[in-house]
């Protein structure tokens, strides 16, 4: 069997010395300072049940809300779109900044852009993109792909951020630390920022009853890059509508502390339709891209949980598999368990089928999530699915099928039992080093060595 | 078929019993803020993830005086940028005034509409009188805030009827833990803030 694309992409990822440690820092920061918020707000458990069910609501009645939103926007003064796929919705976005003559447009940190492919559909049409989130702007100067939804350059040291901005920056940074380099990007930024055409920004939530989407940053990068620019346009898959902004405002308590373990993000905003008559700023216009994007698709397929999704990054943060092979060895726009989920869903099962299986099932995804996903039960569903459509190599297939043969045979699965642990312990006791048709494994770890009686053996002796 | 009537078609536009959407706002899960609503206020504003400072004055006279002595606190001139709002009339002849915002102002003064004690934030609003943009781009942003407008909850922030363009709220700076999750200040707006209550 030859090695699947993630299992290359997990090799190179375990094998390079740097970025465990990188992605230790955020991740390990973000772990306990989300622990801190926790402890603090004493009904996170009611919360969660609160913002699970506000987001399964919304999920089941989708189209009522979206209809509402609609309107609402509308009368507002913003133009809705619709787009089925990625490529219909970067159509539109691109259609949009040719039509307003755009030259540059300025890019707020959204995952839906980078899921539908916006930065590579800005390219061809030939329209420049300034990157105004400072991780962002990081990963576009070195050419690569967000490696986490809330710290997309959580992969880069600081050795290697400097190293870019010398590289790159006008005026670079004189001494090595890190505020001298956000200095940098703060004065290299602002000017593309102020100056750009159209501003791009995704949504946080889209508030159905008066058309408003919500955008949530630290940085204030988003507030800079759609104020200034003549055209406001939004990104948004369809599962980001709540009813009202009470019901935003309890999600927004969970986002915060879950993400980076602050009571609120810095810049809460929510924008409804463009600059007004009298307004002394805003854009002329603000256009709304509703994405699909395999969304309704998810709903009909088992998937409806996944939706309440509020991208807080928590899941991956807490995953032991994550931290250990960082984002870009799931191959697609979200990593870790979030990622291993909906990747397959938007880009396929069969490309994907390794993802649902680098899970060790600990739970922990789920007991972090804000939303109460239960991101283990849905990562086994695909297991299922991935078995039911053949899609497991013919040596898994034949492997499993040659165990439940003998597992169905009581005496000869003991009998076999008994055998492996003769045969094992033979390689060794305490640790074994080297097993011979088992090199996948003790090529890169020990492997116990069986204890020198079965369970059921020792059960049947008495000894209980 | 158009991509709305595509979208729409699969998913079904049901709509929720009456009451439904209502029954998920009752009893928001939060923190309750209990005791003097400024107190709490102001222990949010200053816990060092906000990491602001204020100052307090009995009226709207006083505050270039305030604004005076904050911009001497930290050596800069006393120049600043001051949107047409006329919440915030007072005698600002001591001050060079900035016509327009230029990209890298020092200093902004701003007047928020609300406090909100649950998480130390502040709430504006855009509208004729009020740019957004200032508050975004200085270096130090020195917000006005009347002791009376201090709310308890973030749902006490929400405007009934139409929007405005844009309504926002600010917790603290501009700051960013983008690389290796260290916090810094100062992102690419305010690395400062500064609150000003008025009795």
């Amino acid at each position: 069997m030859s090695a699947s694309a993630f299992t290359r992409r997990a090799d190179a990822a375990l094998a390079d010395p740097v970025l465990k440690i990188a992605v230790e820092r955020t991740a390990g920061t973000a772990e306990a300072k989300r622990g801190i918020a926790v402890q603090h707000f004493a009904q996170f458990e009611q919360a969660r049940v609160r913002g699970a069910a506000i987001k399964d609501h919304v999920i089941e009645h989708l189209g009522h809300y979206l209809e509402q939103f609609e309107a609402a926007a509308t009368a507002a003064g913003a133009q809705v779109h619709w787009a089925r796929t990625a490529d219909e919705a970067c159509r539109i976005v691109i259609e949009i900044c040719q039509a307003a003559g755009a030259k540059t447009v300025a890019r707020s940190k959204s995952m839906m852009g980078e899921e539908i492919g916006l930065p590579h559909a800005l390219a061809e049409a030939g329209i420049g993109r300034i990157e105004t989130d400072l991780a962002e702007h990081i990963i576009q100067l070195a050419g690569e792909r967000p490696s986490h939804i809330v710290w997309p350059a959580m992969h880069k040291t600081s050795e290697q951020v400097s190293a870019l901005f010398k590289q790159h920056h006008l005026e670079p940074h004189n001494e090595e630390t890190i505020p001298a380099m956000a200095e940098s990007a703060r004065r290299h930024l602002r000017d593309g920022m102020l100056g750009a055409d159209v501003g791009i920004s995704g949504a946080n939530f889209l508030i159905a009853d008066t058309g408003t989407i919500c955008t949530v940053t630290n940085e204030g990068n988003a507030e800079l890059s759609l104020v200034p620019p003549r055209v406001h346009i939004v990104t948004a898959g369809i599962e980001k509508l709540v009813p009202s902004m009470g019901h935003a405002v309890q999600l927004l308590r969970l986002l915060a502390r879950s993400a980076t373990g602050a009571t609120l993000t810095q810049y809460t905003t929510f924008y409804t339709g463009p600059k007004r008559q009298d307004d002394s700023d805003g854009p002329q216009a603000m256009h709304i891209v509703l994405i699909d994007n395999g969304r309704s698709t998810m709903r009909e397929e088992g998937l409806a949980e996944m939706l309440r999704c509020i991208r807080c990054g928590a899941c991956m943060n807490h995953c032991v598999v994550f931290r250990q092979i960082g984002g870009h060895a799931y191959g697609g726009t979200y990593p870790g368990p979030m990622g291993a989920v909906l990747t397959p869903a938007l880009d396929g099962l069969a490309k994907n089928r390794d993802l649902p299986n680098a899970c060790t099932l600990n739970g922990k995804c789920q007991e972090v999530c804000p939303v109460k996903i239960p991101l283990p039960t849905l990562l086994r569903g695909w297991r299922e699915r991935s078995w039911r459509e053949g899609l497991e190599p013919v040596s898994v297939r034949q492997g499993i099928a040659a165990w439940a043969w003998v597992a169905q045979r009581p005496r000869l699965y003991r009998t076999a039992v008994r055998a492996a642990i003769f045969g094992m312990r033979r390689f060794g006791r305490g640790w074994i080093k080297a097993l011979p048709m088992a090199s996948g494994w003790t090529a890169h770890r020990d492997m116990p060595a069986p204890a020198a009686e079965s369970f059921m053996r020792r059960y049947a002796k008495g000894e209980r | 078929m158009s991509a709305r009537a595509d979208i729409l078609a699969k998913l079904g536009t049901l709509a929720p019993t009456a009451g439904a959407a209502e029954a998920l706002l009752v009893d928001p899960v939060r923190r309750a803020v209990a005791g003097d609503l400024t107190e709490t206020f102001l222990a949010a504003l200053t816990l060092p993830a906000s990491g602001a400072t204020h100052d307090r004055v009995a009226a709207m006279a006083d505050v270039p005086g305030a604004v005076a002595a904050y911009l001497d606190t930290h050596g800069l001139d006393r120049a600043i940028f001051l949107p047409p709002d006329p919440r915030l009339a007072a005698d600002w002849s001591g001050f060079k005034l900035s016509p327009v915002i230029m990209p890298n102002e020092p200093a902004v003064v701003a007047v928020a509409r609300l406090g909100i004690a649950e998480t130390g934030s502040l709430v504006f609003e855009t509208g004729p009188c009020a740019p957004m943009l200032p508050n975004f781009l200085g270096l130090h942003h020195v917000v006005v805030l009347p002791v009376a407008a201090v709310v308890a909850q973030l749902e006490d922030a929400a405007l009934a009827g139409p929007q405005p363009r844009a309504h926002y709220w600010v917790t603290g700076v501009s700051g960013t833990t983008d690389i290796e999750g260290q916090y810094i200040r100062g992102a690419h707006g305010p690395r400062f803030l500064h609150v000003i209550l008025i009795d």
